[in-house]
């Protein structure tokens, strides 16, 4: 291949790369509702209680590098609200809850509303913007019914 | 925050910004190796055919590109085996941290572990491949863990923590349930 080529290729190559970092990165902050057909029970996950207004259902593993992160991110938002609770499940010795929820990258935060019904599914490690501003959606339409 | 960030030996964790600085190196290294093995034997058009189809195994061994993959394929390997004496560990922790403030937290050592691992298992893969001949295996897999050193050092993004799970569900890594 001549010098232009690898060139051109390398370029492309940058052009992509960085073209898939925005894109995953936009991604990550980007809620997707999901359908409310899902009511998590909390014992199965080996917790006691469900939050009284919302929970913040996060997925780990031992081997993720940004689950500390989100989970100091979630665990703060958590403490300021009142009623909402910061759940961190780690999947890593338990593959059936990652299949259950259809886990495929961690970390997962899930946001259940009063009854325990799933409504948002982020990706990734989203800012505290985007989850607050979710968890207020969430929490606000669960006081209207 | 307790006050353990310059203790190396009792410390909990490491700097995150150590595992950052590293990719940064190996993006560079990767894609340095990448245009040395798009320009040298591993695409080359011979008589007829590839290249590389005519090449002994010396003369595969002996280019520029699998020379600089198989350094980097090594030092991936002793950033797995033993990450504190890793060499752009140590250049990080005597040269770059103490010019940074001191961390405000500090990571887990087994993910960036999991992710040397798995550098170490795509560019040796393209190493192997490129021994038996096989043409572009030297530039796509280091193309490939360009991307992804690239992604971690520019974007924080870690292709390795996305793919421990997917393993894990296929049975590659990790222990079975316990229910």
């Amino acid at each position: 291949m001549s010098l232009t080529d690898a060139t051109l290729v390398l370029a492309a190559l940058l052009a992509a790369t960085i073209g898939l970092g925005g894109w995953l990165r936009w991604q990550q902050n980007r809620p997707r509702r999901v359908d409310p057909d899902e009511v998590v029970e909390p014992q199965r996950l080996g917790a006691d209680a469900l939050g009284e207004r919302a929970t913040l259902l996060q997925f780990s593993t031992e081997m993720c590098a940004r689950c500390p992160g989100v989970h100091r991110t979630l665990g703060a938002i958590a403490a300021e609200r009142e009623g909402v609770l910061h759940l961190d499940i780690d999947l890593t010795h338990r593959p059936d809850i990652a299949k259950h929820f259809h886990v495929l990258q961690t970390p997962t935060t899930l946001i259940l509303d009063r009854d325990g019904v799933v409504q948002t599914r982020f990706g990734g490690t989203p800012s505290r913007s985007a989850v607050e501003l979710e968890l207020t959606r969430v929490a606000a339409e669960g006081a209207h019914v | 925050m307790s006050d353990t960030t310059h203790t190396s030996g009792a410390r909990k964790g490491i700097d995150p910004r150590g595992p950052r600085f590293v990719a940064s190196i190996t993006a560079v290294l990767l894609l340095v190796a990448t245009y040395l093995a798009l320009t040298g034997l591993s695409t080359a058009r011979g008589s007829g055919g590839w290249a590389i189809d005519e090449a002994t195994l010396a003369e595969r061994a002996a280019t520029p590109g699998f020379v600089l993959l198989l350094i980097i394929a090594l030092l991936f390997l002793w950033a797995v085996v033993s990450p504190r004496t890793a060499p752009w560990a140590v250049l990080f922790r005597r040269v770059v941290q103490p010019r940074l403030q001191p961390p405000t937290e500090l990571e887990d050592p087994r993910p960036p572990r999991f992710a040397q691992g798995v550098g170490l298992f795509v560019t040796g893969i393209g190493l192997v491949l490129h021994l038996l001949g096989v043409p572009w295996a030297l530039p796509i897999a280091a193309g490939m863990a360009f991307v992804a050193a690239f992604l971690n050092a520019v974007f924080g993004l870690c292709l390795g923590c996305q793919l421990y799970l997917v393993l894990q569900r296929v049975g590659v890594v990790g222990r079975p349930a316990a229910v």
